[in-house]
This record gives C-alpha cells, sequence and structure tokens, in this order.
C-alpha cells in the first residue's frame, strides 16, 4: 500500500512538474522525491470509497449474467395470475432470456428453479412442463431448488457454481411462485418433540410473529415501519411511471376469470399491480397489528403475497465473448447463513457483510442493494445495522410494494438490481441482493458491472479477422 | 473521420507499418496515475473505429510500437517498469509472449529499429534506456548517462546503430549503440525536455519539444546553437514527430490539449493549423506512413482521432 501511494505520488510529481516547472534544471534522481518540497498528499477520492474501481481482474471463465428477466408480479387470488396456471408463469421468462440473446435452447447446460410453497415433486414437473412450453428440447435438464424466500438466489448461486466447475457453459437460474395456487401451510402433524428444543420450536412461528420480535428485541418502532413501507410504495410507483421495469418486465399473455359472472377473458399481464402509490402514513398508522395485541406488524408494512417468476440466464465470460453477447454483469460471491428462527429477519444482516467479503470488498464499495422487504421491521433493522444509505437500497421500491412471491423473488431482485446499475452506468460498480429466510438464515449474493459490461466493452465478435499474418494464409 | 472512445486515458496512438487501417492505442487508467492498463489495436474500417483485440495489463501503459518485422508484434510501454510484448497471432491467454521487467521505474517510450527491424529501446524514468531483441529475454544493453526521467528515445531512421534520447534533464544525448558513451550532448532547453524525433530527410536534423512550451530544430552537429524555435504552445509540448512524407513538416502535441502542425521552413508563420478537438490533456500522436497526411491524436479525455490532413478531426 505505502509503495502504491509512493507511486502514486511520484507520478503526480513528475505530471506537476511538467505543468508547473519549479525548477529551470533537474538534476534530481526519481528516488529522490520524498525530499522535494512540491507536497503532494494522497487524500481521500472526492467520489468516495465506493467510486467505480475496479477490484478485481476480468478472466474469461469467470460467471457472468447475460440476460435477467421477470413476469409482473400480482397479488395472489385478486391480482393478474390468479388465474394462470404456474408453469405459464415461468415459460416466458425462460423462453425470453433464450431469445434476447439468441442462445440456442439446447446449449442450456441446466435449467435450476427455486421454488418454495408447491409440493416438491409436482413443482419440479410443473418446473419441466414450463421447459418445453417455452420451447427446450427434452434434451435440456430441469431441477427445483427449495431455501425459502431465497430460493431463487439460491437457484442463480447454483448455476454460477455449476458454470464454475465446469459442469456446463451455459445455465439458467430461475425461481418461480404462485402463491395463488399454494397457500402457505403445515401440512399433517408437528414432531411432539419440538418441545424439547426451543430453536426448532422457533421454526414453526409464523413469519409475522418472527417480524414482531424484531421489531421488540431490536426496538423498532411502528412509525419506523410505516416510513419504510410508504417509501417503498413511492419508489415502486415512481419507477413504474417512469418505466424503469420496462427493460425487466416481459409481458404474460393470461386469461382471467370474473369470479361472479365466470366469464373469460385474454390479456397480457405487463404491469405489478400490488403498488399502491397514494399511501400515506396516515392510512398505514389506522391498520391493526395481525400477530401480536399492541404489535406493530401490519398488512401495510409486510411483504403482499404475490404471484410471480423470473430468470436469470448466466454462462462462462469466455461464451459469452464468442457469442458476442453483451455482458449484464458478473457473479461475484454468494452466502447463506443461518441465525435465530425466532427472529430471522436478520438474516441479511449478517448474510451482507459475509458475501461482500467474500468478494474482496467492504460495504462501502457496494453502490446498490436490493434488500427483500419481508417485513419492514427486519429490513429496517438490516439496513440500520449495516448503516447502509437508504438512497441505495431497494431504489425501485420492495416487496413490500410490489410483493414477495417466495421463491421468485431472489430471481427478481436480480434482474431489478442489474437492470438499474445498468442504468446508473458506470459509477454502480457493485451490488447487492440479499433476503431474510423463514426458519432462520439469510443470503447475500454481490454482483459486479466491470469494465467490459460498459458500452464500451469488447465484447464483439471478431468476425472476419483470424489475426494470421496474410503469408499464413 | 472517425473517433474511438478508450475506457481508460490514452497515453499512446501509433499506425501500423503493415496495415494502413490499423492502429495500436496504449491507455492507461486514472489519467496513468494509478490502476491498470489497456493495450488496443484497432482497424480504421468505413463505419469507423473496431477494435481487432485488447490486452489488459496490471499497470497504466504510457506507450506502444509496432514491429517493423512482423505486422502482429506489438510492443507496450507500462509503468510497472516492464516492457511487453504481444502477438495478435497468439491466443490471447498466449499474451504477452513476453514480458520484460528491468526498468525499476515508469517505462514511457518504446521505439522499433527502422532500419535494422531487429531490434527496439525502451527508454525509463529510471533514467535509463535499453537496448532490446524480440529472441533474447534480457536487454543487450543498458545506457545510463542521464540524470533524470528519460521521456523519450528514438532510432534514427537512417542509420541503424543511432538513436537520440529526450530527458527530464534538459538534455538530448545522441548514441551510437557501438560506442560506450553518449556522442553527442545537446543541453536544448532551460526545462525538462520531454520529447525528440529525426527528421526523416536529414539525418542530422532532430527536433526537441520541452516544459518550457518551445520546440527547438537542431543540426546534431552544432549543439550549441538550435536552428530554429517554433513557438505556439502555451503548456509543455508532450511529443513531436517529423513527417514522414515531408522534410519540413512536423506535428506536436501539447498539455495545452491541442495538436499543432508546423513547417519550419514556412517564411513567415511556421504554425500551419492549430487543432482544439481534445478536450484533456493531448499526449499522444501520430503520422501515417503508408498513407500521407493521415494522421492520429490520442488524449485524455479517452478518445482517439484519426484524420487527413487539412480536414477538422471532429468532422464525421
Amino acid at each position: 500500500m505505502e509503495n502504491k501511494n509512493n507511486k502514486m505520488r511520484l507520478r503526480q510529481q513528475v505530471l506537476l512538474e511538467h505543468l508547473n516547472p519549479a525548477a529551470p534544471a533537474r538534476r534530481r534522481a526519481v528516488g529522490g522525491v520524498a525530499s522535494s518540497n512540491l507536497v503532494v498528499s494522497s487524500s481521500p477520492c472526492a467520489a468516495g470509497d465506493s467510486a467505480p474501481y475496479p477490484r478485481t481482474t476480468d478472466f474469461l471463465d469467470d460467471v457472468v449474467i447475460v440476460a435477467a428477466y421477470r413476469t409482473a408480479i400480482c397479488r395472489a387470488k385478486r391480482g393478474g395470475f390468479k388465474d394462470t396456471f404456474p408453469d405459464d408463469l415461468l415459460a416466458p421468462v425462460l423462453k425470453a432470456v433464450i431469445e434476447t440473446t439468441g442462445v440456442k435452447a439446447q446449449e442450456v447446460g441446466d435449467i435450476v428453479v427455486g421454488s418454495v410453497l408447491a409440493p416438491g415433486a409436482q413443482r419440479a414437473n410443473e418446473c419441466r412442463m414450463a421447459a418445453f412450453f417455452a420451447g427446450f428440447p427434452e434434451t435440456v435438464p430441469v431441477r427445483t431448488v427449495n431455501r425459502q424466500c431465497s430460493s431463487g438466489l439460491q437457484a442463480v448461486a447454483d448455476v454460477a457454481a455449476a458454470i464454475k466447475a465446469g459442469f456446463y457453459d451455459i445455465g439458467i437460474g430461475a425461481g418461480l411462485e404462485s402463491m395463488t395456487s399454494n397457500p402457505m401451510a403445515w401440512e399433517g402433524s408437528v414432531n411432539p418433540r419440538v418441545e424439547s428444543n426451543q430453536r426448532a420450536q422457533d421454526c414453526l412461528l409464523p413469519m409475522g410473529v418472527t417480524s414482531e420480535n424484531v421489531a421488540e428485541r431490536y426496538g423498532v418502532g411502528r412509525k419506523q415501519q410505516d416510513a419504510a413501507s410508504v417509501t417503498s410504495h413511492q419508489r415502486a410507483a415512481a419507477a413504474t411511471a417512469a418505466g424503469k421495469f420496462r427493460d425487466e418486465i416481459i409481458p404474460v399473455h393470461t386469461k382471467l376469470v370474473d369470479p361472479k359472472t365466470g366469464e373469460e377473458k385474454q390479456v397480457t399481464i405487463a404491469v405489478d399491480d400490488g403498488i399502491r402509490p397514494q399511501t400515506t402514513l396516515a392510512d398505514l398508522a389506522k391498520l391493526k397489528a395481525v400477530f401480536k395485541k399492541n404489535g406493530s406488524t401490519t398488512a401495510g408494512n409486510s411483504s403482499q403475497v404475490s404471484d410471480g417468476a423470473a430468470a436469470v440466464l448466466l454462462m462462462k465470460r469466455r461464451t459469452a465473448l464468442e457469442k458476442g453477447i453483451p455482458v449484464l454483469g458478473v457473479f461475484r460471491s454468494f452466502v447463506a447463513v443461518g441465525v435465530d428462527p425466532a427472529v430471522m429477519g436478520i438474516g441479511p444482516a449478517v448474510a451482507i457483510p459475509k458475501a461482500v467479503q467474500a468478494a474482496g470488498l467492504e460495504l462501502s464499495d457496494i453502490d446498490l442493494f436490493e434488500i427483500n422487504e419481508a417485513f419492514a421491521s427486519q429490513f429496517t433493522y438490516c439496513a440500520q445495522q449495516l448503516e447502509l444509505d437508504p438512497e441505495k437500497i431497494n431504489v425501485n421500491g420492495g416487496a413490500i410494494a410490489l410483493g414477495h412471491p417466495l421463491g421468485a423473488t431472489g430471481a427478481r431482485c436480480t434482474a431489478t438490481l442489474l437492470n438499474e446499475m445498468k442504468r446508473r452506468g458506470k459509477d454502480c460498480r457493485f451490488g447487492v441482493v440479499s433476503m431474510c429466510i423463514g426458519s432462520g438464515m439469510g443470503a447475500a449474493a454481490v454482483f459486479e458491472r466491470g469494465s467490459v459490461v460498459d458500452t464500451l466493452s469488447n465484447a464483439r465478435p471478431i468476425a472476419d479477422n483470424n489475426l494470421l499474418s496474410k503469408d499464413a494464409k | 473521420m472517425p473517433m474511438f472512445k478508450t475506457a481508460f486515458n490514452g497515453y499512446a496512438v501509433k499506425f501500423s507499418p503493415f496495415l494502413e487501417s490499423r492502429l495500436a492505442v496504449a491507455t492507461s487508467q486514472n489519467f496513468g496515475i494509478i490502476g491498470s492498463g489497456r493495450q488496443y489495436v484497432l482497424d480504421l474500417t468505413p463505419n469507423g473505429f473496431v477494435p481487432v483485440c485488447s490486452f489488459d495489463t496490471p499497470d497504466g501503459l504510457y506507450d506502444c510500437t509496432w514491429s517493423e518485422d512482423n505486422e502482429n508484434i506489438l510492443v507496450s510501454a507500462s509503468g510497472d517498469g516492464s516492457v511487453k510484448l504481444w502477438d495478435l497471432a497468439a491466443p490471447p491467454m498466449a499474451n504477452p509472449v513476453s514480458n520484460r521487467q528491468e526498468h525499476s521505474h515508469e517505462v514511457a517510450s518504446v521505439d522499433w529499429n527502422m532500419v535494422r527491424k531487429d531490434s527496439f529501446l525502451s527508454s525509463s524514468w529510471d533514467d535509463t534506456i535499453r537496448l532490446w531483441t524480440v529472441d533474447s529475454p534480457q536487454s543487450l544493453r543498458a545506457f545510463v548517462e542521464h540524470s533524470y526521467c528519460v521521456y523519450k528515445a528514438v532510432w534514427n531512421p537512417r542509420h541503424a546503430d543511432i538513436f537520440a534520447s529526450a530527458s527530464g534533464d534538459c538534455t538530448v544525448r545522441i548514441w551510437d549503440v557501438r560506442q560506450p558513451r553518449s556522442t553527442y550532448q545537446i543541453p536544448g532547453h532551460e526545462m525538462e525536455i520531454l520529447s525528440c524525433d529525426w527528421n526523416k530527410y536529414n539525418e542530422f536534423m532532430l527536433v526537441s519539444g520541452s516544459v518550457d512550451k518551445s520546440i527547438k530544430l537542431w543540426d546534431v552537429r552544432n549543439p550549441r546553437q538550435e536552428l530554429t524555435r517554433l513557438l505556439g504552445h502555451t503548456y509543455a509540448v508532450r511529443q513531436v514527430k517529423f513527417s514522414p512524407h515531408q522534410e519540413s513538416l512536423l506535428m506536436s502535441c501539447s498539455y495545452d490539449m491541442t495538436v499543432c502542425l508546423w513547417d519550419y521552413r514556412a517564411p513567415e508563420d511556421a504554425l500551419l493549423a492549430r487543432l482544439a478537438h481534445h478536450t484533456e490533456f493531448a499526449v499522444g500522436i501520430d503520422m501515417s506512413t503508408l498513407v500521407e497526411g493521415l494522421l492520429a491524436s490520442t488524449a485524455w479525455d479517452e478518445t482517439v482521432f484519426v484524420w487527413q490532413q487539412g480536414m477538422d478531426p471532429r468532422a464525421a
């Protein structure tokens, strides 16, 4: 570091002397810079520590994301997807990542879908069917993954890991949840042994109760929570109005059945329908706490129950370069951590620092966050605990406004994050996606938009130049 | 004529001596103060610049030169003291084909011998100049006489063994690689000399550019008195270059952000053109040997311009 500083100082001085020559004759060796009367001191960069400097070299075996799309997110049972089969939600996004990039469907090595609520075997089948609906040949395998609320992110991370391991070069990480068809419920009886293990018993707590626990244990007030909710709605509404989601939302052609008349209507859903732009603190203050007497967690400051799907196409940088596909971002790191199940919402506060460290960065390097707003209580706590700049978190709203289709959320956040980073350009280099996980866990992943993903990238095919000398032909 | 936007700050631009549409551009991040470097190879097509390839380096690049012997070989001067050889015909992972770490400070310039075509020079802020060949991993010789940064070393276009060097010690020295010491010493300016170049038609004529904002022309046989002095730049002159096509034409660029064209024989005003197309320090220029009047420049504003003499570089 000292060496680096010296080098910087030397270079600055040599250049400064060209501009403002101190002495008419130079008779000094370069080594003797420190003794110079020309004082050049290193000072912190005005752009802050998170300025867009590369921290890693770009390698051809980096795992990069070349496409990330989602469906609109609609309210369960009442929203735009209430009469849509889950496979019909997933198929459009799977199709989109292939079609927009021009990757051939048969080149995809695996499709991993995060999904939480549906029965495992049935969902695995539905995902396989969705792949067929999306036009994938039978040769492309499909599997599901369930890490509760982070399933979508886990799917992306699994694909990244498999590509790194060399299992295949191109893969799709996706997420799917239809909370219309699969409501949250416990099937069968509970093992009576939970009485003997507090942690195991805490796993059975309804999520809302864990939110109350976070609010109580860490002192997050009702006002703060409601304020977070208002911000979420306002930002989501502004982003929708500004057309920011247009880059990431794939319209879904589906049907709506009128509950009274039973009439079927063909519709195209391309807008999130959970956002309430007019939400005010006063409105939210009227709502009753749901999970606890005198509690603070209300329907207004919790995430919405939703339907939605998202998909992310990953490949080796080498493959992207060969195919001439512009890189959207680089997958840098992923961690999942465990926390106390009674306050499962604190997951991101533990996971984010670990993921950032694993990427060789510091928290201040991160320019943008997507932290899932399962509940305003835990979201507010995590942001405060990590001392994050509110202007960098969920800049386009979060799950309180958009909705939280459990299995899809991770992939949805990835799509939102990368598209926003792309919009922000060079100044937004590193981004984090994180969420808390029911039964007491947290997950976080770090993404980078490196120098080669800028529009000035060298990611273009060298079509008719084999770079051999003319004599070699 | 087209403009190319580089990701980093431009430091040097060189036309290929083999392909008239090909250029090499050496760039450095953060104005070459700190960060990495990137060597671009660009092709000029009717649709503008097309990057042929680019090589990333851990430290900034300050200069580059094409091999006069093999159209695919390119040499870059790096801020970490290394001289890197690239082979465009080799796969990307094989590059650099040779990395020569001998200078103890930033390498400021590299120049390929255009008579013998088998060797090249590097000059460095460690006050030395080194002579290299493609085959030998070690330098053949170091020329140690300057007492401050050597900003430029350039071969004589007629004599295979003679070169000139410009240094921050306010001298230009003329060397013959067969001799142990420098043969001439020109105390050319009162301030640091940042660049020099040989006239392509007069083996004794040399031009130097200095921090004192002036450009001076010399007959190396008479080091006490310059032939002419060209005034017009308002800040230090960073590069000077004689035309390969016209004896009296020369080009310069400066920290005043302009690129100037001069005719030292012009009776009234030697300044032919002052081009203000750059918005930051103009630090790299070149004149094509294959196409008469085709000029190139690069600057800290992350742009590369190529234009025909007499035209406005910004004219599309």
